[in-house]
């Protein structure tokens, strides 16, 4: 393996991105890609989301996502605007989300003629057209119109937002798809394009049952006029819930086998009336499946969670205990994978995530964390990005 | 070979050969035929159970594929998957660790005759390690990765995320690591093998959250609808009026998120409270934030006079970030940006046992590489003979006696 090699090392990447896009650049950084982010004088916008660094009051949240990054400063001047421009017209890759600051600056034809081969991914809040196509919509905002809030929380909660930012990394994840597919078409014809990528539709379409809900409702019991509302952690099935053990919590399912859990409900003299003839009649075995989970609630109230969990996953029964931040943070797969990783914050080591894929043949852990590396006196000397022709 | 420049879809030419079944690995391979690749689902009769082709779930994740039936428990067949692994551009499974290696094409067999092949093993663990065997679905993922955790309320650990999140974002990230071994391939002539843990997909999305634990010592807690790090307010969903659909009552609600003054100021005016923008306990983010309880409360009161829809469009005209907390119906009947964009759509041609089917738009637009194409999934072997035929050049004759021994089925 040769890992000094990281697969896209020969991409370049202008990164114009706020919350909405960020974490799509950060994965095609860490991948390799040389991008370079240009940032106020005054300092990135997104330096003030937390957490920060208790010593140093740095950004972690910016540390994170503007990973493997180069920044270079960029003023107001007509020179810096130059820059960018020329910067852009040799990138094989802009990345933008509409609406950011150094966005207007760009002449997009202008860039567009001078450099064919660029893909331009445009990231916007709703796309282009549409009454909302101006609405603002910060992560919790774009998790509600999207659909992710609504079936997101229990029946005694409101509607909740996912943890974080999980709205926006899903947007983001769909503009490295989209960049890397856009390059791809460019290396084979020459041929760049400009891509849309609606943050909107990238929620709506990473919803699992939600329109199948609507669209086949007469299939499914528990779909009131094709919606299901938010009920905690029970899944669309029926099948999957985080139950309370006597110390602590677990996600139990019966599947993909409810024979097999039933033989260890049997071994455990814990089945209940699940052997009665009734369940047996034809169309019951839906009924069935609901008492095993009555009488599952019941089983692992009495168990230790710990136990419960390593018992299942030898009954390959897919069980999932749920962990705090520190206990993921101990977990000995992570650890056994050596998973976390190190990279440098203005000459601090500093423990990170790794990456979220290994390649044989190419490094994706995240390289050091972002600084101002980059001056502005000649940002394409500098960045080496000058073109050979 | 370049491709000529026509209009193609992006990653025309590109072959893969799927075994992944459920969600994670489906969802990435139908972003990937959607963008022009050819993907051959390999599917078999004694897999039905998991797979079952003319059910609404393996039709929404397997659209624009071709499928072949091949029956693993047969030598014929486990070498035709290897001829076929052999012509593949991407190999890709989302089985156990070690499904493939039995069958005779797992990485090692697979790249010695094809050095080009990216191979792709989406596990719920990863390879190697002490859990690498572990049987995991998306709810798992969440809480082991902390996700189930996280998503919540204090005091409550049984919440977590209403649906199979982790899938979704297990298969956009291997679509991300394809599509740059594709980029990397170019320049290396090299395949290579992917390992990805759904697992570590998941607990990568937590990175700042980690980051703070590790720097600070500080594990971070369910906040519900608060920004965990941020001390910003108003920031949560707050009740509306109450609506009748079909007779049924149905709750209502709708998102605020003020990030700033200026948000704040326009919500104020919107609510017709000028006390609160003279009241120097409220002036700043902070001191909202202190006393969000307070105005949670008063915004809530307030909210519960209105039909969501009005109030947001009244809010959003006035410079408030806010969104109807949209259900299902929601999203197919009231939005107007998903109908401008036709995201749900009638697959043109009817599925042979469930009638009309639909699909949701890729939501990515390409000005010059349109991918407004969508195909129903297929049936259990409907494919066979063509991609035999044009992957391995196998003729229909011997397609038809597979078929009839057993083998392709």
């Amino acid at each position: 393996m040769t890992k000094e090699t990281r697969a896209l090392s020969k991409v370049r990447i202008v990164d114009l991105t706020d919350e909405r896009a960020i974490y799509g650049v950060k994965l095609l950084a860490d991948l390799g890609a040389d991008a370079v982010r240009p940032v106020p004088k005054e300092g990135d916008p997104l330096e003030q989301r937390g957490p920060f660094d208790g010593t140093t009051g740095k950004s972690l949240w910016y540390a994170f996502h503007a990973s493997s990054r180069r920044l270079f400063h960029v003023s107001c001047s007509k020179e810096s605007n130059r820059q960018l421009q020329r910067l852009c017209e040799n990138a094989d890759v802009v990345v933008a989300n509409s609406g950011h600051p150094f966005e207007a600056f760009l002449d997009l034809d202008e860039i567009r003629k001078k450099n064919e081969k660029c893909v331009v991914v445009d990231c916007t809040s709703f796309g282009r057209m549409g009454p909302w196509k101006n609405y603002l919509a910060p992560d919790l905002v774009a998790g509600a119109l999207g659909g992710s809030v609504a079936i997101t929380g229990d029946v005694d909660t409101p509607p909740l937002k996912p943890f974080g930012d999980l709205n926006f990394t899903v947007s983001g994840a769909y503009v490295a798809i989209a960049a890397l597919a856009g390059l791809r078409h460019a290396r084979e014809t020459g041929e760049g394009q400009v891509i849309h990528v609606p943050v909107h539709e990238c929620i709506a379409s990473c919803l699992e049952h939600v329109f199948m809900f609507y669209l086949f409702g007469n299939i499914f019991r528990n779909a009131r006029g094709g919606v299901l509302n938010r009920r905690g952690s029970l899944h669309w099935t029926d099948l999957y819930e985080v139950m309370t053990a006597k110390n602590g919590h677990i996600m139990v399912t019966p599947t993909p086998s409810l024979d097999n859990q039933l033989v260890w409900l049997i071994e455990e003299d814990a089945f209940d009336d699940l052997l009665d003839p009734k369940y047996q009649e034809p169309g019951e075995r839906g009924q069935w499946a609901r008492r095993m989970m009555d009488v599952l609630r019941s089983w692992v109230a009495e168990k230790d969670v710990k136990s419960l969990f390593f018992d299942a996953q030898k009954h390959h029964a897919p069980y999932g205990w749920v962990q705090s931040i520190p206990q993921v943070a101990e977990n000995p797969q992570l650890a056994a994978r050596n998973w976390w990783s190190t990279a440098k914050i203005d000459g601090d080591d500093v423990k990170i995530s790794g990456a979220p894929y290994q390649m044989s043949e190419s490094k994706t852990s995240p390289r050091d964390l972002p600084s101002v590396s980059v001056s502005d006196q000649d940002v394409l000397e500098v960045c080496g990005w000058r073109k050979s022709s | 070979m370049r491709l000529e420049k026509v209009q193609l879809r992006p990653l025309e030419g590109i072959k893969i050969l799927d075994f992944t079944h459920v969600l994670a690995g489906p969802f990435c391979t139908r972003l990937l035929a959607d963008m022009g690749a050819d993907v051959v689902k390999v599917n078999s009769e004694s897999r039905m159970q998991i797979n079952a082709p003319a059910g609404p779930y393996f039709t929404m994740w397997n659209r624009n594929k071709r499928t072949i039936s091949l029956d693993m428990n047969h030598e014929p067949a486990r070498k035709v998957a290897g001829q076929l692994a052999q012509m593949a551009d991407v190999v890709i499974d989302n089985f156990s660790m070690g499904v493939l290696d039995r069958w005779g094409i797992g990485f090692d067999d697979v790249s010695q005759v094809n050095g080009k092949v990216i191979y792709v093993q989406m596990s719920g663990m990863g390879s190697g390690g002490p859990w690498s065997n572990f049987v995991t679905y998306a709810p798992t993922i969440h809480a082991l990765a902390g996700l189930t955790y996280t998503t919540g309320v204090s005091g409550r650990e049984n919440i977590g995320l209403g649906f199979s999140y982790n899938d979704h974002q297990a298969g956009l990230h291997a679509a991300v690591a394809v599509l740059s071994a594709v980029e990397a391939r170019r320049h290396s002539g090299k395949g290579q093998r992917i390992d990805i843990s759904q697992f570590e997909v998941a607990v990568n999305l937590l990175g700042p959250t980690f980051m703070h634990y590790f720097r600070n010592d500080q594990p971070t807690e369910p906040s519900g609808n608060d920004l965990q790090y941020d001390r910003i307010a108003p920031h949560g969903c707050y009740r509306c009026k109450d609506s009748a659909v079909d007779g049924e009552v149905s709750e209502r609600w709708i998102a605020i998120a003020c990030l700033d003054d200026a948000h704040w100021n326009s919500l104020c005016d919107a609510m017709n409270r000028p006390d609160w923008t003279k009241d120097l306990q409220l002036e700043t983010a902070e001191g909202r934030y202190v006393q969000r309880r307070y105005v949670d409360e008063q915004i809530g009161k307030w909210t519960s006079e209105f039909d969501p829809l009005i109030l947001m469009e009244e809010l959003q005209g006035m410079g408030v970030p806010a969104g109807v907390v949209q259900d299902g119906r929601d999203l197919m009947e009231n939005d107007p940006q998903l109908q401008e964009s036709k995201f749900i759509r009638t697959i043109e041609e009817p599925h042979p046992r469930m009638g009309e089917i639909y699909a949701d738009k890729l939501p990515i637009e390409f000005e010059s590489t349109s991918c407004e194409i969508y195909k129903r999934a297929r049936l259990l072997g409907e494919d066979n003979e063509s991609i035999l035929s044009d992957w391995l050049g196998i003729d229909k004759e011997t397609v038809q006696k597979g078929e009839e021994d057993g083998y392709f089925r």
